[in-house]
C-alpha cells in the first residue's frame, strides 16, 4: 500500500482528501502545517508528499525545499488554491504543481501518474 | 523647493524632491538571507528544470546534465505557454486573446552563491550572450512580436531564489512601455532626423554630472528624470537598436561596464534588490533608426504608492547627480 502523506493547515481538506485517497487504497498520514509534515517525513518516509503553499510558520515552498534536501527522490505535489505561487520560481523543487479544486481528479491523476500507478 | 523633471523620451514627469534630500545610508535594505535548501537551479538537479533550450557548456558534455557554465530552460509554470495558435476576439469593445508566449529562465551561474553584481566580465558576457541567442531563436516564431529580457534580484524585487537568474517572455504583442518609448522616440527623430537616445549620449558626455562610468563602447548613467534613486542606464555609444546585433565583442565590453556599474552600486548600498529590463527593438524590425537598445537598472528603494499609482508620476528624494557623484566615488579602481 502506498503511503501519502498529506500536509495542509486547514482541517476540512484534511478529511475530504484523507477519505478520498483512502478509497482509492492509499495509506494517508496527514500534518496540520509545515514543521510536523517535515518531521513526519523524516520518520514515515511516504511515497509520496501532498503540500499546500500558504500555511502558517513554514510556508510550503520552505518545507519543499527542505524536503528535497533530505531525499530528492520523494515526489512532492504543491497543492494550493491560487496559481500566484507559480511565479515562486523555488516551486520548481516540486514534481508537479496541482490547483486546488473540488474535483480531485488532476490530483488523483498526478499522484498516480507520479507512483507510476495505472490511470484508472 | 522641490522640481518637476520630463522624460524626453516618455514624456513621464518624475519629482524630485530635494527637502526630502537623502545619502545612500539613508535607504533601509532588508538582507534577504538564503532559504536553504534544495534548489532545483543548481547543476545536479537539472532533472527538475524543463528540458534546456540553450546553454554554454564545455564541448563533448550532454544537454541537460552538469558541466554548464550558463543554462537556458523554459519556465515549468510559466504564465504564458508556447503551444498553440494565437486566436484574439472581440468581445463588444473589448478584446482578448489566449495566453501564447515563450516563458523561459536564464540561470546565469553554476554557482549558486554567486551574486550577479560579483561576476567577472567575462562570466557576464556569457549571459548576454544567452540573451542574444535566445531572442535570434524566438525571432523566428513568427507568432511573437517582442522578446522582453528582465531579472529581478532580491526579494523586494521580486526575486523567489537566490540562484542567480534571470528571465525571458516573448510576447505576441508590444508592450505598452515600449509602445511608448518607440513612439516618444519616432516623434524626436521626425522633428530632428537624429536618435534621441544618441542625443542624450552626446549630451551626457558633454555634461559629465549623471555619468556614472563609461568605456570606449558603452556609457553608464543616472537618467536626468529617474523613477528611484540610483536609476542607471547603459547604452552603446554606437548607434544600434537590437541587443541581438552586438558581436562577442561588444558583449564583453558591455559586461565590462555592466559589472562596474553594480559593483558601484553595491558598494554604496550593500544588498540593493534591483530589477533591470533590457530594452530593444520589436522582433523582425529590421533595424531602427530613431530607437536605441540599452538597459534599465531600477533599484528598489522607495515604495509605489496611491500617488504614483494614480498620477504616473515617481517621487524621487535624491536628485540624479547627486546619486552619480555618490556612485562615481564608491570605488576607486586599481
Amino acid at each position: 500500500m502506498k503511503k501519502l502523506l498529506l500536509v495542509d493547515d486547514e482541517e476540512a481538506i484534511q478529511m475530504v482528501y484523507r477519505e478520498e485517497f483512502e478509497d482509492e487504497g492509499y495509506h494517508v498520514i496527514s500534518a496540520l502545517n509545515g514543521e510536523i509534515g517535515l518531521a513526519k517525513f523524516k520518520e514515515d518516509t511516504p511515497d509520496l508528499v501532498i503540500l499546500d503553499i500558504q500555511m502558517p510558520g513554514m510556508n510550503g515552498v520552505e518545507v519543499l525545499r527542505q524536503m528535497k534536501m533530505l531525499n530528492p527522490s520523494i515526489p512532492v505535489i504543491l497543492s494550493s488554491a491560487y496559481q500566484e505561487f507559480k511565479r515562486d520560481l523555488g516551486t520548481w523543487a516540486s514534481d508537479e504543481y496541482v490547483v486546488k479544486s473540488g474535483d480531485l481528479d488532476d490530483l488523483k491523476n498526478s499522484v498516480r501518474r507520479l507512483l507510476k500507478l495505472d490511470n484508472k | 523647493m522641490p522640481e518637476l523633471r520630463k522624460d524626453p523620451v516618455l514624456g513621464r514627469w518624475i519629482i524630485i524632491s530635494k527637502e526630502r534630500r537623502k545619502r545612500p545610508t539613508d535607504f533601509p535594505v532588508e538582507v534577504s538571507t538564503g532559504l536553504g535548501g534544495f534548489c532545483p537551479l543548481c547543476p545536479g538537479n537539472e532533472a527538475f528544470t524543463p528540458p534546456e533550450v540553450f546553454a554554454l557548456r564545455d564541448g563533448g558534455q550532454p544537454a541537460n546534465g552538469e558541466g554548464w557554465k550558463v543554462r537556458v530552460v523554459p519556465n515549468k509554470y510559466p504564465a504564458l505557454i508556447i503551444e498553440g495558435d494565437l486566436s484574439k476576439e472581440g468581445l463588444g469593445l473589448y478584446d482578448r486573446m489566449n495566453g501564447i508566449g515563450a516563458h523561459e529562465v536564464i540561470i546565469e551561474s553554476p554557482n549558486h552563491n554567486h551574486s550577479f553584481a560579483d561576476f567577472s566580465p567575462k562570466e557576464m558576457a556569457l549571459v548576454f550572450k544567452a540573451y542574444k541567442e535566445r531572442i535570434i531563436d524566438l525571432e523566428k516564431d513568427l507568432r511573437f512580436r517582442y522578446v522582453m529580457v528582465f531579472k529581478n534580484h532580491g526579494r523586494a524585487a521580486g526575486a523567489s531564489l537566490e540562484h542567480s537568474h534571470s528571465q525571458l517572455i516573448a510576447l505576441p504583442i508590444l508592450p505598452r512601455m515600449i509602445v511608448s518609448e518607440l513612439e516618444g522616440a519616432q516623434s524626436h527623430y521626425k522633428y530632428k532626423e537624429r536618435c534621441i537616445f544618441c542625443d542624450i549620449i552626446h549630451q551626457e558626455i558633454q555634461q559629465k554630472e549623471r555619468i556614472v562610468c563609461e568605456n570606449e563602447g558603452f556609457l553608464s548613467i543616472m537618467p536626468f528624470a529617474p523613477r528611484t534613486p540610483f536609476e542607471m542606464w547603459i547604452l552603446p555609444k554606437k548607434h544600434s537598436s537590437a541587443f541581438y546585433t552586438q558581436n562577442d565583442g561588444e558583449l564583453y565590453s558591455l559586461a565590462e561596464l555592466f559589472s562596474e556599474s553594480l559593483q558601484r552600486l553595491c558598494k554604496c548600498i550593500p544588498n540593493v534588490p534591483y530589477n533591470y529590463v533590457l530594452h530593444t527593438d520589436p522582433l523582425r524590425s529590421g533595424g531602427l533608426e530613431y530607437f536605441h537598445w540599452h538597459f534599465e537598472i531600477v533599484p528598489k528603494l522607495t515604495s509605489i504608492a496611491g500617488f504614483e499609482w494614480g498620477s504616473g508620476f515617481y517621487i524621487n528624494p535624491l536628485p540624479p547627480e547627486e546619486a552619480a557623484l555618490f556612485l562615481r566615488e564608491s570605488l576607486t579602481l586599481s
